[in-house]
């Protein structure tokens, strides 16, 4: 009872202290300039040092709203390049006054992993988008890095995509902008190892040499760096086996970009009546 | 014997307010009877009951004198929240316990010297801080504290013996 008392006595006493001393610094802070200069900077240390560290921790927090938005602002400088690409060539195409066939434009949205597998021979990926975001089958899943895969169905909110670690999986792709083209496909082994068939033996390449995309699809732009040559051997004595380091590495990828050929209907029209004589 | 304490104490609240309006001759020196005023206040006085007179004591000089006003309030409010300790420290506990005050006489004048000297450092490190030490030389911080405090407390000696209550019994 007598300890409770001295303590109530004492944050008593310590209220009543710090309450008196806050009024005396107040008065010397509205009453003395080079004091108002001093508690303003002491104030200004010490709030630097208090919100300083609750930023810090806000911030640690935060960083899944962070990177939501990074990867929305991805999306809308694909779009931008993707736009830039578009008036590049019509710019090229009106300075050698030549007629090129329209091969039709992409469109891009961003859109989050929501499921992955990655030790299977047959893996697959669930993302965020659906049909009722405009997402159709046959659409490509992209990043900055690389390939990811392809969409195979769609439900109202979500996409089912075929993953390139995928023993089925095959895009189109080439050892630099200029060099030959083959089919990319998945080694089987790993998260970040991919093998490249069918390249000619008179193309020359080197170790390191990036592969592209060809574009010689209707699901992938052209151009988008997949990885690097790794290791090369010669496969049934007429092609070469290339090895291929993919820059995405599928074990800690979260963001994707969906990209729908706009044209796509179109051309499969075109091979539709091609198809009929 | 309160009212003669409390009579004694505003006069030499006064005295303070002529020290601080024309006792100024040189910025070394500051020349301050308050911290042992607030010292001596009867040891049967609580810390919260010192910490208002401390309080108002300050505010009163503080609007009364020349300088910045709150400085000596904030100064002096700390002193009040140590009185009781120092007491303690240099005089022993039995002192509190007996409700009594101590005086030269009952223990002589090193010890008397030793806690005014204690009160003045409280108060004067507070003060020269406040008066803007910090944007001034650290020499001329230390040559202020070292004049202000030995002038501070052969005056306060002189205080507190005017204001030691056993000594007037």
């Amino acid at each position: 009872m007598a300890a409770g008392k001295k303590i109530v006595n004492a944050v008593l006493t310590a209220a009543i202290f710090i309450g008196m001393e806050v009024a005396a610094v107040s008065l010397l802070y509205h009453n003395g300039e080079v004091q108002n200069y001093l508690i303003s900077k002491s104030l200004q240390a010490f709030h630097a040092k208090v919100w300083g560290a609750g930023e810090r921790i806000r911030y640690y927090f935060s960083l899944k709203g962070v990177n939501e938005e990074l990867a929305r602002d991805n999306f809308v400088l694909s779009q931008k390049l993707a736009a830039c690409g578009e008036d590049a060539r019509t710019v090229l195409e009106d300075s050698l006054a030549a007629s090129f066939p329209e091969a039709g434009g992409f469109r891009y949205m961003g859109a989050t992993i929501v499921k992955i597998s990655r030790n299977k021979q047959h893996n697959y990926i669930i993302l965020d988008k659906g049909a009722r975001d405009g997402v159709q089958p046959h659409s490509g899943v992209i990043s900055s890095r690389g390939v990811i895969g392809i969409v195979d169905a769609v439900s109202n909110r979500y996409a089912y995509a075929i993953s390139f670690m995928n023993t089925e999986f095959s895009v189109s792709a080439r050892i630099g902008k200029e060099g030959a083209v083959g089919p990319l496909v998945w080694d089987g082994k790993g998260t970040s190892g991919a093998i490249l068939r069918q390249i000619p033996l008179q193309h020359k390449f080197e170790k390191g040499d990036t592969v592209y995309t060809s574009g010689f699809s209707s699901i992938f732009p052209a151009d988008i760096p997949v990885g690097t040559v790794e290791d090369s051997r010669i496969e049934n004595g007429a092609t070469y086996q290339i090895k291929v380091r993919l820059l995405q590495d599928f074990s800690s990828i979260r963001y994707v970009t969906l990209v729908s050929n706009t044209g796509k209907e179109e051309i499969a029209e075109l091979e539709k009546q091609e198809g009929r004589r | 014997m309160k009212q003669r304490f409390t009579v004694q104490y505003i006069l030499l609240v006064l005295v303070q307010l002529l020290l601080c309006n024309y006792f100024r001759f040189t910025p070394y020196v500051m020349l301050s009877i308050l911290p042992v005023l607030v010292l001596c206040i009867p040891t049967r006085v609580g810390t919260v009951a010192g910490l208002f007179i401390a309080f108002f004591t300050g505010l009163s000089v503080d609007f009364l004198a020349e300088g910045v006003v709150g400085i000596n309030t904030f100064a002096l409010v700390p002193v009040a929240l140590l009185r009781r300790g120092l007491i303690r420290l240099v005089f022993g506990e039995e002192l509190l316990l007996r409700g009594e005050n101590f005086s030269m006489k009952k223990f002589g004048p090193l010890k008397v010297l030793f806690v005014i000297f204690l009160v003045q450092t409280v108060f004067l490190l507070l003060y020269i801080w406040a008066d803007g030490g910090a944007v001034r030389p650290f020499s001329f911080n230390l040559w202020r504290y070292l004049a202000s405090v030995l002038a501070g407390t052969l005056l306060s000696v002189a205080v507190a013996d005017i204001l030691s209550p056993d000594d007037r019994r």
